[in-house]
């Protein structure tokens, strides 16, 4: 039984997801709770990738064969969850700003959070106030996440929080924002609660916030 | 197309800077030593360009496309810049006309529009992938890159202009950029970890037109080839080294070599945007001679010079992700003078932003970072 939580763990940190989908099987066979296959299993894995990712000994390929591992050892296990009732860490609403098209950055934080046990609600590229308001009210979310690749779309970011202040929903939520431009001074500057310069960080941040 | 010097135009340009040609500041340059003043190479996103012939009274009614494609290099000259570049390649698939267009390389593109303070503008990304299917490579046939009609700028700059200027033939988005056009970003980062022999193949494609493209410049006489590929991101690499040395190395290695082989005395520049520290040895050791952009946020100019500046040269290096944008005319002063006396000392330096001039850059910190590069001389630093 422990040995199969540790396979899972090694197949996500090694991004082969059929001996995940393989393994999740026979642990869910072998009666292993859900709960456990997913925090033990996987979770631990993805924040060990994350940590390897912070310390520069895995880069994006890595992260993103593990994160899909994850996703396909995901697919097996949600029904399970779900009857279980188990509840996600909490929920993000996520997506570039206005203007925006570059969406590496934004899905490497998505997969991130997905592999802190988020449930994430992506809402694309080039995405308006509007639809990140629409998204707020129709999900609950706790966490909205932007992201900018440039300066000349970075400004789309504080149009965003104001659109948000304005429809009187940003009260309700955290806003998180990153992209290769963006700073913590930037994140001062309009007003949002936090900046991460990868995506492990803002997973961690994510967590953070949800914590304090 | 008007052929004759625009130089005269700026009229922030003195008598001194007159006394060199452009391309002779530049062979300096790049020969480690010092011109009368650093040489000068700066590119715009077209809505900065209609900006900026509005302010210097200058006519055009074609769109500028910063990759290529009818550039009459007026602007630049009238600037006082000293490299033109020309550019054979898929980067000329970028700011096509249409919301939504095919190239010719079957990869679609979709536009997003930005609103900064001096109006809105418009970026063209890639939307459709030819190559995402793994069962596409089979049938696939990349466009021609020996078509005459493709040389045919790079012909007219090079009658026109070499004598005056540094003639830069452009081949970026060499290998990595096109081939993740093609498969689709994310599969293609993945194929790297899951289906190297299928990245490969895919590598060849975009590697192969390039550098039929890049030789058949070089023939043609162009002073430097431009390669690139971005594979830095703002704080680490995007993939590893040991990836980078795996697929791009020996590929970036061949092209150098074989450019040099046509001509031992052409130059080859490298762009990347972001941190690449960790190949930086790599590159100069398959013979590369120009880095590009030097992001100043991902790494440190000065540094770069002390532990590199022997064997490479630089371009690029004024920030475009804090200064350009957000900081005063003061603060690109600066920064300008800074880089002369660090990343510029001894020479070996071209400088400019580290990527196209964007619409959100105010007009009083554009002209700061031109005249403080044409109007300061080596000698009075």
């Amino acid at each position: 039984m422990e040995n199969l939580i540790k396979e899972i763990h090694t197949a996500v940190m090694e991004g082969e997801s059929n001996i995940v989908q393989e393994k999740v099987r026979e642990a869910m066979a072998a009666g292993l709770p859900a709960a456990r296959i997913l925090n033990e299993g996987m979770i631990s894995a993805m924040s060990a990738v994350g940590k390897l990712f912070e310390e520069g000994e895995y880069f994006v390929p890595e992260m993103l064969i593990s994160a899909r591992a994850m996703q396909a050892g995901l697919v097996l296990l949600k029904p399970a969850l779900k009857e279980a009732d188990i509840q996600s860490t909490g929920k993000v609403v996520i997506g570039t700003v206005k203007g925006d098209l570059h969406d590496i950055g934004k899905n490497l934080v998505a997969m991130m959070l997905e592999g802190a046990g988020f449930e994430v609600i992506d809402l694309g590229t080039d995405v308006t106030p509007e639809k990140f308001v629409n998204a707020v009210r129709e999900n609950k979310p706790q966490i909205v996440a932007m992201s900018a690749l440039l300066t000349t779309t970075m400004s789309a970011m504080a149009a965003t929080v104001e659109t948000l202040k304005s429809a009187g929903v940003r009260e309700q939520i955290k806003v998180i924002i990153g992209g290769a431009p963006v700073t913590d001074e930037y994140a001062h500057m309009i007003g949002v609660d936090g900046f991460a310069p990868d995506a492990s960080r803002a997973a961690a941040l994510a967590k953070s916030l949800l914590a304090a | 197309m008007p052929a004759a010097p625009l130089r005269w135009l700026n009229p922030c340009l003195q008598p001194d800077d007159l006394a060199m040609k452009p391309r002779d500041r530049v062979l300096m340059a790049l020969n480690h030593e010092t011109p009368d003043r650093c040489p000068m190479q700066v590119s715009f996103t077209p809505e900065f360009v209609t900006r900026l012939r509005s302010e210097m009274n200058l006519g055009g009614d074609k769109t500028h496309n910063p990759h290529g494609g009818g550039n009459t290099y007026e602007l630049e000259r009238a600037l006082g810049e000293d490299l033109l570049l020309t550019s054979v390649g898929w980067a000329n698939s970028y700011y096509q006309d249409g919301k939504s267009y095919v190239d010719e390389w079957g990869i679609g593109w979709k536009s997003a529009e930005y609103t900064t303070p001096f109006g809105t503008g418009t970026y063209t990304e890639i939307a459709d992938n030819p190559l995402a299917d793994d069962r596409a490579l089979a049938s696939y046939s990349p466009p021609d890159p020996t078509r005459p009609e493709l040389y045919a700028e790079a012909d007219w700059v090079l009658q026109t202009f070499k004598d005056e200027y540094f003639i830069v033939g452009v081949t970026v988005t060499t290998i990595f950029e096109t081939a993740w056009a093609l498969r689709g970003y994310e599969r293609m980062l993945s194929d790297f970890a899951l289906k190297p022999d299928l990245a490969e193949q895919i590598l060849d494609i975009p590697y192969r037109y390039h550098l039929t493209a890049a030789k058949k410049l070089t023939q043609m006489g162009v002073d430097m080839i431009w390669l690139g590929d971005d594979v830095g991101a703002q704080n680490a690499m995007i993939i590893s080294p040991k990836m980078w040395r795996r697929f791009f190395k020996p590929r970036m290695a061949n092209f150098i070599a074989e450019l040099k082989a046509i001509k031992p005395q052409v130059k080859v520049a490298y762009h990347s945007d972001g941190n690449i520290y960790p190949i930086i040895p790599d590159l100069i050791e398959i013979g590369l001679d120009v880095l590009n952009p030097i992001q100043p946020a991902s790494m440190d100019p000065a540094h770069l010079k002390q532990e590199y500046g022997d064997k490479l040269c630089f371009w690029g290096s004024v920030d475009e992700q804090h200064t350009l944008p957000f900081g005063s005319a003061a603060d690109v002063r600066s920064e300008v003078l800074t880089r002369l006396k660090t990343l510029g000392k001894n020479g070996g330096l071209i400088l400019g932003p580290t990527h196209h001039i964007q619409l959100d850059t105010p007009m009083e910190n554009f002209w700061a970072l031109v005249n403080t590069i044409t109007q300061t001389n080596y000698r009075d630093l």
